[in-house]
C-alpha cells in the first residue's frame, strides 16, 4: 500500500472512534483500513453471477431462451 | 383491529411425519394432534431453507436466507421482521430460545423483543467423550501410521471407538448429558411472562430444541414412547456411534430404530410442554384471544438417502417438510394439502392480526385465502448453501447454492457446485430415489428453471448495501475484528 487519499470525518465522531478504540488498535486510520478491508473482502457476488450464468445456459439448453 | 395475541412455537428439527398418525407408529404428538382437530392444518408446509441459519429468515423476515447475499448470517441489523412489526403495531414482545447459537442476538434474532433469552449461558451438559480428548503422543503416532492403508486406517477407527467409549464409559444421567435447556425450561420462562403481560396485546415466540442431537430426551419422555429400557449410559453409547464418521450408512443402520426412538422422545417432550404451555393460556384466561402457531425450522434425516442430522448436503423432503398448524380463536379447522412456503407465514399472521406487512417482506399474506377456501398453491424455493456446516465466519459461506424448486408435486434441484440437476415426480416417488430421466417432462422442467432464475433475479434485485455493512460489522464485533489489532503499515 504505497498511496494514500484523504478523506474527510467529523471530528467529533473520529475523538468517540478513537477513545472506543484505545487499546484495540494504533490509530483511527489503521482501524478503518482493517474494516474497510474486511467488509469489501469474500465478496460473495462471484457465486451469484455464475449461478445465474448456468441458470441462463440451461434455460438457453432447454430452448426457452 | 384485531384483539387477539400471538404464540409461534418452533421446534428444531421436527419432521412433518412425526406429528399424529401421519407415520407407521404411535403418535408422539398427542397436544399437537388435538390442536390439529380445531386448527388450519397444513399438510404440505415448506421451509426455505435448511438448516435453522437458512431457514429462520424465511420465517420471520419473509425472504430466502441468501436474498442479502452470503456475507450476510440471520437477520441484518435494522431488517423489518414479524416481531419488529408487532413491537411497532404495539404488542408486548418476548422471545425465548433453547440455546440454538444461530438463533441469538449475534444473528439479529433480538431485534423486536422487548425481552429476549437465547440461554446461551444456561449451563451446558457437555457429554465430553474421550474421543474428543487431545489424544496421546504414542495414540497420534498410531493413528498417523494406520493411514498407510485403508484396512489399517478402518481396524485403526474401530478399535479407537470402542477404546473411547470404555474410558469415558460413566453413569451420568440423561438429564446431566443433555446440551440444551428442554422444553419445560422455556415453557416455564414464557409461562411467568406471560402472567406478567396478561392484562396486554402480545407475542410470545419460544424456539425449542428437544428432537435436535445429541439426543438426550428426559427419561420420562423415553418411557413415554416405549422405550424406557434406554438410560443415559446407552444414549451416550448410541449418539457416539450415531456420529462416527468413519463407517458407512448399513453399519449405523444397526442402530437408527433406537436413534429414533431417542428422536420421538425428544418430540414428545417439546409436545407435551406446549401443551402446558396451552393449559397456562387456558389458566390465565388467554386462550380465546391468542393465535397459536406450531411448526419446524426443518426435519431431520435418519440415513434416509445415507445421511444424518440436517446438513444442507442435500435438500431431501425429510428435511423441508415440517409440521404447520394455526390455531385461531373462532375459526374452523381445516385441512390446507396444497404447498404453503414458510415463506408466507409472517405475512399470514400479520394479515390474521390486522397489521399490515412491510414492503421488504417477499412473502405475501394468505390469511383471507386459507379462510375462504381459495388458498392457491405456489412454487415453493428452498435454498442453502452446499454443505455449509460452519456459517460462523464469512469465508465459510463463500460456497455456491443448493436449490430445490417445488411445484406441486415437482421438485428440482439444482447442485450449482458440480452443475447437476434431479427432477422428481413426489406423487410417483415420494422417497426422491429415482430422478426422472434428463429428457422427461420437458415443458414441467423449463418452467421449474424458469422459477429458479426470477429467483436469483430478484436475489440480486434485492441486495441492499447498507444491511451488508451493517452485518460484517456486527459479525466483526463479535470476532473481535477477528483478533486484528494492525498497524497502518502491516496493513
Amino acid at each position: 500500500m504505497t498511496e494514500f487519499r484523504d478523506i474527510r470525518l467529523p471530528e467529533g465522531l473520529c475523538a468517540d472512534t478513537e477513545k472506543w478504540l484505545e487499546g484495540k488498535f494504533d490509530s483511527l486510520e489503521s482501524f478503518l483500513v482493517v474494516l474497510l478491508q474486511e467488509i469489501t473482502k469474500n465478496d460473495g457476488r462471484k457465486f451469484d453471477e455464475a449461478e445465474q450464468q448456468l441458470v441462463e445456459q440451461r434455460l438457453k439448453d432447454l430452448g426457452y431462451m | 383491529m384485531n384483539k387477539s395475541s400471538l404464540v409461534l412455537v418452533t421446534v428444531d428439527c421436527l419432521r412433518a411425519d412425526r406429528i399424529g398418525s401421519a407415520g407407521p407408529r404411535l403418535s408422539v404428538t398427542p397436544t399437537l394432534d388435538a390442536l390439529a382437530q380445531e386448527s388450519a392444518v397444513f399438510s404440505d408446509a415448506i421451509v426455505t431453507g435448511a438448516p435453522t441459519y437458512f431457514s429462520f429468515p424465511g420465517i420471520f423476515a419473509s425472504r430466502h436466507a441468501l436474498t442479502l447475499g452470503r456475507d450476510l448470517l440471520g437477520i441484518a441489523p435494522g431488517e423489518v421482521t414479524l416481531p419488529v412489526v408487532m413491537r411497532d403495531a404495539g404488542y408486548r414482545t418476548a422471545g425465548f430460545t433453547a440455546g440454538n447459537p444461530y438463533l441469538t442476538d449475534r444473528y439479529g434474532y433480538d431485534q423486536g423483543f422487548g425481552e429476549f433469552h437465547d440461554f446461551m449461558d444456561a449451563p451446558a451438559q457437555i457429554a465430553a467423550t474421550a474421543a474428543d480428548e487431545p489424544g496421546s503422543q504414542f495414540n497420534r503416532l498410531l493413528a498417523k501410521m494406520s493411514r498407510a492403508t485403508t484396512v489399517t486406517a478402518a481396524a485403526y477407527d474401530e478399535l479407537y471407538f470402542w477404546y473411547c467409549q470404555w474410558r469415558s464409559a460413566n453413569d451420568k444421567s440423561l438429564d446431566e448429558l443433555r446440551r440444551y435447556p428442554a422444553a419445560d425450561v422455556i415453557v416455564r420462562k414464557a409461562s411467568t411472562w406471560l402472567n406478567e403481560v396478561k392484562s396486554d396485546r402480545f407475542f410470545l415466540w419460544i424456539h425449542l430444541m428437544d428432537p435436535h442431537h445429541p439426543y438426550y430426551p428426559p427419561q420420562e419422555a423415553l418411557r413415554s414412547v416405549g422405550a424406557s429400557e434406554i438410560d443415559g449410559r446407552r444414549a451416550r453409547f448410541l449418539n457416539s456411534f450415531w456420529n462416527r464418521g468413519d463407517i458407512g450408512a448399513r453399519r449405523l443402520q444397526s442402530f437408527r430404530e433406537e436413534i429414533i426412538s431417542l428422536y420421538d422422545a425428544g418430540v414428545y417432550w417439546a409436545d407435551r410442554q406446549i401443551g402446558s404451555l396451552v393449559s397456562t393460556l387456558k389458566k390465565l384466561g388467554l386462550w380465546d384471544e391468542t393465535i397459536l402457531v406450531a411448526t419446524a425450522d426443518h426435519g431431520e434425516e435418519f440415513l434416509e438417502h445415507g445421511a444424518r442430522y440436517h446438513s444442507p448436503e442435500n435438500l431431501p423432503e425429510q428435511l423441508l417438510r415440517v409440521p404447520l398448524l394455526i390455531r385461531a380463536p373462532g375459526q374452523m379447522p381445516q385441512r390446507i394439502a396444497e404447498t404453503f412456503s414458510l415463506l408466507h407465514l409472517a405475512p399470514t399472521l400479520l394479515q390474521g392480526l390486522g397489521l399490515k406487512s412491510p414492503s421488504n417482506f417477499q412473502g405475501h399474506a394468505c390469511w383471507q385465502a386459507v379462510r375462504d377456501g381459495t388458498y392457491v398453491a405456489e412454487t415453493a424455493i428452498s435454498e442453502c448453501l452446499d454443505s455449509c456446516n460452519n456459517p460462523l465466519h464469512i469465508e465459510d459461506r463463500m460456497l455456491p447454492r443448493l436449490l430445490a424448486v417445488r411445484d406441486g408435486k415437482l421438485k428440482l434441484v439444482i447442485r450449482f457446485a458440480n452443475k447437476t440437476e434431479q427432477l422428481y415426480d413426489l406423487s410417483t416417488d415420494p422417497n426422491e430415489r429415482m430422478p426422472l430421466p434428463a429428457d422427461a417432462m420437458p415443458e414441467q422442467r423449463r418452467r421449474l428453471w424458469k422459477t429458479a432464475a426470477a429467483h436469483l433475479t430478484k436475489a440480486e434485485q434485492s441486495r441492499n448495501l447498507e444491511f451488508s455493512v451493517r452485518a460484517r460489522v456486527r459479525e466483526l464485533q463479535y470476532s473481535n475484528f477477528g483478533g486484528k489489532e494492525l498497524t497502518l503499515s502491516q496493513a
